[in-house]
C-alpha cells in the first residue's frame, strides 16, 4: 500500500488533484448536514457538486462533470435555494461575514484556489491526451451502421451520446415522461387553490 | 478491471464514495430540516453516480456514464416533486420540521 502511494505521488499530479478534491467533498458534505443555517448547507452543497465535477473531470468523463455543473450545480440548487428563500424562516445570517473582513477575504481566496485547481484538474490530460496514464485515455464505442459494419465513436461526448441513443433509447423515452409528469405533479401539488385564496383574502380583511 | 484511473486507486475512489453516502444517511437520519434531508438525498444520490463513472472507467465499458444521466434525471424529477411537497406541507402547517408531521400517524 506505501509503495502504491508513493508510486503515485511521484508520477501523476492527478493523485494529488483527486487527494484536494475528495477532501473538499468530505468537508463541504459534512459541512451540509452539521451546519445550522440551511443556506450555509446549499451553499456547501454546491462547493460538493463542484469538487465531484472536478474528480469526474480527473477520471475523464469530461461530459459526466459538465453535465454535474449545469443540472446539480445549476439546476437542483436554484430549486432549493428559491425553496428556501421562499420558506425563509428565520432572519438570515450571511450578512455577517460583511462584519469580519478578515473571513470575507479567506473565503474568497479559497474560492479562487478552488477555482484554479478545478481549471487545472481539467487541463491536466487534455494537452496530453495521446500519453498513456498523463492523460484522458480515448474512451472508443463502436455502434452498428446498416450497409458498413461498424464504426467506432471517439471521444467522451460521442460515445456516451452513441450509448444512450442506441442502446438505452427506450429508457431515454421514458425518463422524459417522468420528467412531464414530475412538472406536472410539482404545479398541481404547489398551486393554490382558489377557494383558499378567497378564505385568506376574508381573514385578512 | 484496470485497478488504476489515471493514477488513482479504484479503491480510493470508492471509499470516498463510501464516505459521500454515510454522511448523507447521517444527514436524513439526524436532521429535522426537511429541505437539508432533501439535501442529503442529493448527496447519497452523488455518491452512487461517482460509483457508476468509476466502475464505467475501471472495466473501460460506456454504459456505467450513461446511466449517470438517468440518476441525474430522476434526481432532478425527485427534487421537483419533494420541494412542491415542501412547499405545500409548509403553507399547513408553518413549519418544516418532520416532528411535527404526525397526521398520518394512527
Amino acid at each position: 500500500m506505501d509503495e502504491i502511494i508513493y508510486m503515485n505521488f511521484e508520477s501523476s499530479p492527478s493523485f494529488l488533484l483527486f487527494i484536494f478534491f475528495g477532501t473538499v467533498t468530505v468537508v463541504t458534505a459534512l459541512s451540509v448536514i452539521f451546519q445550522k443555517n440551511p443556506v450555509v448547507s446549499a451553499v456547501s452543497l454546491v462547493f460538493t457538486f463542484f469538487a465531484l465535477a472536478g474528480i469526474y473531470g480527473i477520471m475523464g468523463a469530461l461530459f459526466i462533470a459538465t453535465m454535474q455543473v449545469l443540472v446539480y450545480a445549476g439546476a437542483i440548487m436554484v430549486l432549493i435555494v428559491f425553496v428556501l428563500m421562499l420558506l425563509s424562516q428565520r432572519t438570515e445570517t450571511l450578512s455577517r461575514y460583511r462584519k469580519h473582513p478578515i473571513r470575507l477575504v479567506l473565503l474568497s481566496l479559497f474560492a479562487l484556489c478552488f477555482f484554479f485547481l478545478l481549471y487545472s484538474a481539467l487541463t491536466t490530460g487534455v494537452p496530453h491526451s495521446e500519453q498513456k496514464g498523463k492523460g484522458y485515455e480515448l474512451t472508443e464505442y463502436s455502434f452498428p451502421i446498416q450497409g458498413t459494419g461498424t464504426i467506432n465513436a471517439k471521444g467522451n461526448v460521442a460515445s456516451v451520446g452513441a450509448s444512450t441513443y442506441l442502446d438505452y433509447l427506450l429508457p431515454f423515452e421514458m425518463i422524459s415522461i417522468l420528467l412531464l409528469v414530475a412538472v406536472l405533479g410539482a404545479v398541481i401539488l404547489a398551486k393554490k387553490r382558489l377557494t383558499e385564496v378567497e378564505q385568506t383574502k376574508d381573514n385578512v380583511l | 478491471m484496470n485497478q488504476f484511473i489515471n493514477g488513482i486507486p479504484v479503491s480510493y475512489i470508492l471509499g470516498l464514495a463510501g464516505i459521500l453516502f454515510s454522511i448523507g444517511v447521517l444527514g436524513v437520519l439526524i436532521r429535522r430540516n426537511i429541505v437539508i434531508i432533501f439535501m442529503s438525498v442529493e448527496l447519497i444520490l452523488n455518491s452512487v453516480n461517482l460509483v457508476f463513472v468509476t466502475f464505467s472507467k475501471a472495466l473501460s465499458h460506456i454504459s456505467g456514464e450513461t446511466i449517470v444521466f438517468f440518476v441525474m434525471a430522476i434526481a432532478a424529477a425527485e427534487a421537483a416533486v419533494g420541494l412542491a411537497l415542501v412547499i405545500a406541507i409548509f403553507r399547513h402547517k408553518k413549519s418544516t420540521n418532520v416532528d411535527e408531521l404526525q397526521s398520518m400517524r394512527w
